[in-house]
């Protein structure tokens, strides 16, 4: 049975379509990368996982459960919109992480308002995180006084710290400078090798390459093309995918 | 009249200052919260109703709210409630000679009105100083609790607000020191703040002095809270 089941996704604003009916599924312990132009509907597909758009059609399933039905979610209750959404953590592009919290504190705040175990529990797994995306000596700094790069390690930590199903990254690495993105991209290469099931929105073409199980390659709201890694970039069937990739070889 | 003695009578108008400026803060303050959620309310009736008290207290003076909180009891309903609990309160107690307590006493329902008329108009003030201090709040941190799975309110109460008081305490800063000053306004219905009590010097003694004298008073109190309000900024400088 796959973790994650997504059927007829459809979202307009307005009346501009943006998701025209998206169709996929996901394994346990894979990583989906999705790429595409700027415009293409990523971030609102991963924004329609994490329930802050809701589609206007289609189901999303995790693990067998139907916890998003278009047809049915208005009569859902705020409270099982936030049991529900729990099976995703996102971490954003641009870190959001909470400013007046140091980079523990950032990690503790929803398990311990949740209750999700004592504050010695809570503590020591928010420690063992930390050391996880390997800023243990900053346990205590404010995210003012740690890099992009760092921010974006505490904010992957913090999302972790929810023990999520399905950990979705909208282009995580956009928002820093080149030589911070690889400490970034290895911790998401950490985890995958630690069986994270994850979907990663992202630019870069080699970590999608080299770190998915699947790539979907996304123009105008549909999925154009999906597969393996090796399926999509070595023998791309879509002429639009061909294109895509072949300016992204021009533009490195 | 010797120094000390004009010190203590204009101190004694001084406490009227004070209870006014303290009374302000510690109603406009809290106050303020509710108009602003009003004014960024969903439901437009509401939101409009709110901006439009608004407009109305920022747009005309505060002495002519004074005035019109003052004398509106009167000419509306025939009971003028403030200057009748002076006149009760003069014909029923009693009240000594002079200083502080014979002030209180004889000017407390008009003390009452100039309460509730500054702290409508500072709550009005600010009430958008809390507007723009949440508006000015990123969508992201809002997204961030919820995708963690947190409540509306464990939001606003846990991420939300500290971020809103570090960026209100400037502007708050500004109206406060302001408040102090505004409080002179009180003297239109002779109530005997600080400057009426000079006022009062120069009419019964001819003594001038003192009316600049005054001034003293309200920058030493200006200095402290410069001080104060440094602070609290300072306590907040360690996240941005
Ligand atoms: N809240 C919104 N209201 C109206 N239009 C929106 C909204 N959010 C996104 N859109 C539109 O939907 C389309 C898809 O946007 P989306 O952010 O999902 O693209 P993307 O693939 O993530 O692009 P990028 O690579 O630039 O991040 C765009 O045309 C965008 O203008
Ligand atoms: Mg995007």
């Amino acid at each position: 049975m796959s973790v994650l089941e997504v059927k007829g996704i459809k979202k307009s604003f307005g009346r501009v379509e943006v998701l025209k009916g998206l169709d996929f599924s996901l394994e346990k312990g894979e990583v989906l990368s999705i790429i595409g132009s700027s415009g293409s509907g990523k971030t609102t597909l991963l924004r329609c996982l994490n329930f802050l758009e809701t589609a206007d059609s289609g189901t999303i399933a995790v693990n067998g459960k139907v916890i998003f039905d278009a047809a049915s979610v208005k009569r859902l209750k705020e409270s099982e919109i936030r049991e529900n959404r729990l099976h995703f953590g996102l971490v954003f592009q641009s870190f959001n992480l909470f400013p007046q919290y140091s980079a523990l504190e950032n990690i503790t705040l929803a398990p311990t308002l949740l209750n999700r175990g004592t504050p010695e529990e809570i503590k020591a797994q928010a420690t063992a995180l930390i050391e996880r995306v390997g800023l243990s000596d900053k346990t205590d700094s404010y995210p003012c006084q740690l890099s992009g790069g760092q921010q974006q390690r505490v904010a992957i930590a913090r999302a972790l710290a929810m023990n999520p199903d399905i950990l979705c990254f909208d282009e995580p690495t956009s928002a820093l400078d080149p030589e911070l993105t690889g400490e970034v991209l290895k911790v998401i290469r950490d985890l995958k090798n630690a069986h994270s099931t994850m979907i990663v929105v992202t630019h870069e073409m080699e970590f999608a390459r080299n770190v998915s199980d699947k790539v979907i390659f996304m123009s105008d709201g549909v999925i154009e093309e999906m597969g393996t890694p090796q399926e999509v970039f070595l023998s791309p069937k879509s002429p639009k995918t061909k294109s895509f990739l072949s300016k992204d070889i021009e533009a490195v | 009249m010797s120094f000390i003695e004009v010190t203590l009578f204009l101190a004694n108008g001084f406490v009227f200052s004070l209870i006014i400026f303290a009374v302000t803060l510690i109603c406009g303050i809290p106050l303020g919260l509710p108009i602003a959620f009003c004014s960024m309310s969903r439901f437009r009736p509401v939101r409009a109703v709110s901006k439009v008290v608004v407009w109305i207290v920022r747009g005309i003076p505060l002495m002519l709210q004074i005035f019109i909180i003052y004398y509106v009891p009167g000419l509306l309903f025939g009971n003028p409630v403030f200057s009748n609990i002076d006149r009760y309160i003069i014909g029923n107690f009693d009240i000594p000679q002079d200083g502080l307590t014979r002030l209180l006493m004889i000017n407390a329902g008009s003390l009452v009105s100039v309460l509730i008329a500054f702290t409508i108009n500072y709550a009005c003030y600010f009430s958008e100083i809390y507007r723009g201090g949440i508006e000015s709040i990123s969508k992201g941190q809002y997204e961030a609790g919820y995708v963690l799975g947190l409540t509306k309110s464990q939001i606003f109460k846990k991420i939300v607000l500290k971020q809103v008081i570090k960026r209100i305490v400037p502007p708050m800063s500004n109206e406060i020191i302001t408040l102090i000053k505004d409080t002179a306004l009180a003297n239109c219905i002779m109530i005997p703040e600080i400057i009426k009590q000079a006022k009062e010097l120069a009419a019964t003694r001819a003594m001038i002095w003192p009316l600049f004298y005054t001034g003293v008073f309200y920058l030493l109190f200006v200095g402290l809270l410069t001080i104060l309000l440094g602070k609290v900024e300072k306590k907040l400088s360690y996240f941005n």
